[in-house]
């Protein structure tokens, strides 16, 4: 029985293990999809849209895995094709250090105009 | 025909009855009496009669499927069910409009009769502020969006409302929505009335609150049921998808539980005050930025159903002149009474209500500039840049983690100065937190590190709200129960999102398909018809592991009028998790491409948001017992 239920659970491991190399490029692919707009719809990523657009894109995407390409390589080559629009993660550069910094610079300056009003009321 | 009459001429006398009331109160202003003149509140209903009027005449033209009226031939249909007829009321631009209207003007009403032992001043110039919003919504309708434009020959047949719109959640979600942002607008005209009349002070403070808390309720409670549709029939089980129409509503509620704090600390201590009619004024103008981002069809957005520029002009320049009118007001009149009771420490209730406001406004800022700054670099540089979930969850989540710790202990602080009490039974409560974190995600999640932090500082605030649910004396419950739902939301957040499981394929019908948890069986499919769509319906019988067989019936609608096909998932809830099947057509073949989804916890994020927004009605109530 014993020697049943390892049995069992090797090859349960093993299927499991099996299985969770492929459920990954699944989720690798759910990911990158997620993260790219659909160009011809309103506002929606081509993982949420059954656009000819979005099934064209969700096939190069599945090659370009296929392939072996990285997350990374992937978007680069969309941005590469269809310009930084498409890509829902906007990439740091001259254009967006505003978009990126700001929040954080306002997260800073929040912070000191606190800090300062307590330690007025402190010293009083 | 009739109806369209009299709802337009309604419309006209409600905004003559506005010029009026106007200058019935200015009158009365410098008057000796002390109660307001009676004429006022009764000038007052008469104009939310107007608009109730012009209101139900627009749901009877609905009703009536009266194509003579423009609004109804572009968002109607003699086919669809009368639920439908009524909601296609508000689902359109002009109806949506005249909804503020309605709302506008029976919250100043309502205030009028709520506010009699206020000074009659005050209240005076809150009317009057209240009317120049309404006089500038009144203008806005009449002018570039008419709800009764008559149409001739009178058309047949209407042209349909668009389907995902179809539906009951989406239904009560605008009206709910609107309820929460136009009770920003009498906070606005209160606050400034306030200042012109130095008013801000402890017992302006505990009236305000209340409006602050039906506001903030209705609009927590709208942005749910937002969610909750956009779950459902927009999205393939995501509901949020940090859309600019999401966001615009994110943003006055950010300013607004800001304010919700702020307030408490003035009516307590009578601190904080320019800081408070800040934020007041900044919760209004998003409100109106989100009707102008929305309305003006600047925003790429699912939401979108109106573009034209005429009436984005006419709310940006009207918004323009009431931020104009209110920083004047602000400047001119806010004096910072330098009291000495105003004084705190560093470890203090005062001090941790501004780390709430601070990280407030900087999750508005985040999600302000997310929002804006595309539209802003396509204007100067016409690049177009995409801000979607990655940006703000990088720029927001990993501030929860402070966010929550100091949520943990900031309740517990008390007044001017406080030191932070029972050490041990606080720590001991973190220890456990974050071993249970790590022994429930270390086989889950790549980012470990991460994400046991983030989840320990949940489970953190968790603990400690429970605890104090249980324990405590009640003394402050509507607070606990609100941070103790916020930890739940969050917490289901974030396990729903670590833990969900998706399989997408092609099958046809007969056919089963094997994944490594279960087994998807295809048995059948069935067509209905209805007045308004034909619809497939198909069967799936779904096996888990456990031999465990359930039914989902997804279903393909085609609608009429107009020509759309939807999907409409199939979700079977339980406590524990949600299980979600959603199909679609595959072009040219007989196979469907289906979308099967397992989502823990996703119940538990409504409950939540309820639960938040219990605690405020229960700081509602709490007062008048």
């Amino acid at each position: 029985m014993k020697i049943l239920k390892i049995a069992i659970i090797a090859l349960l491991l093993m299927g499991f293990s099996n299985l969770k190399s492929n459920e990954k490029s699944d989720e690798l692919k759910n990911k990158i999809l997620k993260n790219i707009r659909c160009l011809i719809c309103q506002g929606q990523s081509v993982y949420d849209s059954e656009s000819e657009f979005s099934s064209s894109i969700k096939l190069i995407v599945d090659k370009k895995i296929n392939d072996g390409l990285e997350e990374k390589e992937i978007y680069f080559y969309l941005r590469e094709k269809y310009g930084d629009w498409i890509i829902y993660d906007p990439k740091l550069n001259k254009n967006t250090y505003i978009l990126w910094f700001l929040p954080l610079l306002f997260f800073l300056v929040g912070g000191a105009i606190i800090y300062k009003k307590i330690q007025k009321k402190n010293e009083k | 025909m009739l109806a369209n009459q009299i709802g337009y001429y309604s419309l006209i006398l409600g905004l003559l009855l506005s010029v009026l009331l106007c200058g019935v109160s200015i009158k009365d202003f410098n008057k000796t009496n002390k109660q307001i003149n009676q004429n006022i509140l009764s000038l007052s209903f008469l104009q939310l009669v107007f608009v109730i009027v012009s209101f139900l005449s627009l749901i009877i033209s609905f009703i009536n499927s009266d194509f003579s009226n423009e609004t109804v031939f572009n968002n109607s249909h003699t086919t669809k069910p009368l639920f439908y007829k009524i909601s296609g009321t508000w689902g359109n631009h002009e109806g949506s409009l005249l909804l503020w209207l309605l709302v506008l003007t029976l919250f100043i009403f309502l205030f009028l009769i709520k506010s009699r032992e206020q000074p009659k001043k005050y209240r005076i110039l809150t009317l009057l502020f209240q009317q120049i919003i309404i006089i500038g919504f009144f203008l806005f309708v009449l002018m570039t969006s008419n709800p009764f434009n008559y149409l001739f020959p009178t058309p047949n047949e209407g042209l349909g409302l668009n389907p995902i719109l179809q539906d009951p959640a989406l239904a009560i979600h605008p009206p709910i929505l609107y309820l929460g942002y136009v009770g920003t607008s009498i906070i606005f005209s209160s606050s400034l009335a306030a200042v012109t009349q130095n008013y801000i002070l402890k017992q302006w403070g505990q009236h305000i609150k209340k409006w602050v808390l039906v506001s903030w309720i209705f609009l927590t409670i709208g942005i749910m049921l937002g969610s909750i549709w956009a779950y459902y029939e927009l999205g393939w089980g995501g509901f949020w998808f940090w859309d600019p129409v999401e966001n615009v509503s994110l943003m006055p509620w950010l300013t607004l539980t800001a304010l919700l704090h702020c307030v408490v600390v003035l009516e307590r201590r009578a601190a904080l005050t320019s800081w408070v009619v800040i934020l007041s004024i900044t919760t209004f103008t998003l409100s109106m930025c989100g009707t102008f981002l929305v309305r003006s069809g600047i925003l790429n957005s699912v939401h979108t159903f109106a573009n034209d520029p005429a009436r984005g002009i006419f709310i940006l320049i009207f918004l323009f002149a009431l931020i104009v009118l209110s920083l004047g007001i602000f400047f001119t009149f806010h004096k910072e009474n330098n009291k000495s009771s105003n004084n705190f420490f560093w470890l203090s209730r005062e001090t941790s209500i501004l780390i709430n406001n601070w990280f407030m406004m900087y999750f508005l800022s985040v999600v302000l500039i997310g929002t804006v700054y595309p539209i802003f670099l396509d204007v100067i540089s016409s690049e177009k840049i995409s801000v979607g979930p990655p940006f703000y969850q990088k720029l927001i989540v990993p501030f929860l983690i402070p966010f929550l710790l100091f949520m943990s202990l900031g309740p517990r602080l008390k007044w001017i100065k406080s030191k932070i009490e029972n050490k041990n039974s606080l720590i001991i409560t973190f220890i456990i937190s974050v071993m249970l974190t790590f022994f429930i995600i270390k086989n889950l999640t790549a980012d470990l590190l991460f994400y046991t932090v983030l989840i320990s500082a949940a489970f953190f605030l968790f603990f400690t709200t429970l605890k104090e649910l249980f324990i405590k004396k009640f003394n402050n419950i509507s607070q606990t129960v609100s941070h103790f739902g916020l930890s739940l939301l969050i917490l289901s957040i974030l396990f729903n999102n670590i833990l969900s499981s998706e399989i997408i394929t092609n099958i046809k019908i007969g056919e089963r398909y094997d994944y490594n948890k279960g087994e998807i069986f295809f048995k059948k499919i069935e067509e209905r018809k209805e007045s308004n769509f034909n619809s497939i319906i198909a069967s799936f019988e779904i096996k888990n592991k456990n031999g465990k067989t359930i039914e989902l019936k997804p279903e393909i609608r085609i609608y009429n009028q107009p020509i759309i096909i939807t999907s409409e998932a199939d979700i079977r809830t339980t406590l524990l998790e949600d299980k979600f099947l959603v199909m679609n057509l595959v072009k040219g073949n007989e196979y469907f491409n289906i979308r099967y989804q397992v989502k823990p916890f996703m119940v538990w994020i409504w409950i939540s948001v309820l639960l938040l927004s219990l605690g405020g009605l229960m700081s509602l109530f709490k007062r008048k017992i």
